[in-house]
């Protein structure tokens, strides 16, 4: 059971400079769990104030929106979960 | 129709097959909404108004500011301290005499939206914050006039057309707002980001190509890599969940 997780390059101080990490977990959710588990400085970017995805980024598993509730997204072996930043400048 | 002079002007697209005179007078006829006048503004309005769109209202309650000049072409150092519209206008007329640029100097709010963008086939988001880009997601959709989104920060950005009712809208992908922040930008991010919009916008008028609609774009400038996400419409979205449509048919 493996799960990359694409870093955005923002995140990538923390991770080594790895731009993908393998994760297990059966959800969203867990393999950010199971991620920060292994690079426990990804915790403050990922994470809000109350404990839920930050709201600065954005989801996307198999090149796919995740939205809404994408913590509690499925996943299985061999998917792919992108994490990327909100934009908003202009 | 078109008179010599424009046959002349646009001759290079109207050459394209997918453009032709029938096509460079569907963008004539054109009106388009421009929302901001900054760093997303000044390369989609420059090639809207180079390719001819017939009518363009170009909205900002800015002045220009010295800051400004490392992504806002249309203001050069003498427009410091000018309105932005009237600098942008001023450039844009000068461009091309053939169409109509009307500057609008107003702050976009929830009470004026519908307002503004009333009469007009395309509405063309190049805001700077969030909160904004929902106000003119939702009055578009409830228009239902295509919504050309952008955004940008550092070397990215990311661009998705929406078409009301028949594609995924800003918000079927997202509803929580950001604050407003300075945000860190260099010049080609929004180049690059407003050409494509810009090019989205020549597209759904002459009917050409493949939009891009039920997905994003994201461009990392670092990188130099497009990365395609796709966004499903959501039933239940407070914008547009409310529009019968052709779902993902797009």
């Amino acid at each position: 059971m493996s799960v990359k997780v694409h870093i955005h390059k923002t995140h990538r101080q923390f991770t080594n400079g790895l731009e993908v990490v393998e994760t297990r977990g059966f959800t969203v959710g867990e393999c950010l769990k199971d991620l920060v588990r292994q690079y426990p400085a990804l915790s403050g970017s990922l994470y809000g104030k109350k404990g839920g995805l930050n709201p600065l980024l954005e989801i996307y598993v198999n090149a796919e929106s995740a939205y809404p509730d994408e913590m509690a997204k499925g996943v299985k072996d061999g998917d792919a979960i992108h994490i990327t930043l909100m934009l908003s400048g202009g | 129709m078109l008179d010599t002079k424009e046959l002349v002007r646009y001759d290079r697209q109207i050459l394209i097959p997918e453009i032709g005179e029938s096509g460079q007078e569907r963008l004539k006829n054109a009106k388009v909404f421009i929302a901001g006048a900054g760093g997303l503004g000044s390369p989609i309005s420059i090639y809207l108004a180079a390719a001819g769109i017939g009518r363009i209202r170009l909205v900002d309650c800015d002045t220009v500011d010295a800051s400004n000049l490392n992504r806002q072409v249309l203001h050069w150092e003498k427009d410091v301290g000018r309105k932005k519209v009237e600098s942008a206008c001023e450039k844009l007329k000068d461009l091309n005499p053939h169409i109509f640029i009307e500057p609008v100097c107003d702050v976009i709010t929830a009470a004026n939206v519908l307002k503004l963008i009333e009469g007009f086939d395309a509405v063309v988001d190049a805001m700077d914050n969030l909160e904004t880009r929902f106000l003119l997601n939702k009055a578009a959709v409830d228009r239902q006039i295509p919504f050309f989104h952008g955004a940008v920060r550092g070397f990215e950005g990311r661009v998705m057309t929406i078409l009301p009712g028949r594609t995924a809208c800003l918000r079927c992908m997202r509803k929580e707002s950001l604050p407003p922040e300075k945000f860190p930008v260099i010049g080609v991010a929004p180049a690059l980001i407003g050409t494509i919009q810009a090019t989205e916008v020549v597209k759904y008028f002459v009917g050409a190509g493949r939009l891009l609609t039920n997905r994003i774009l994201l461009y990392d400038g670092l990188d130099c890599r497009f990365t395609e996400f796709q966004v499903r419409r959501d039933p239940n979205c407070d914008h547009c969940g409310h529009l019968k449509g052709r779902g993902q048919g797009e």
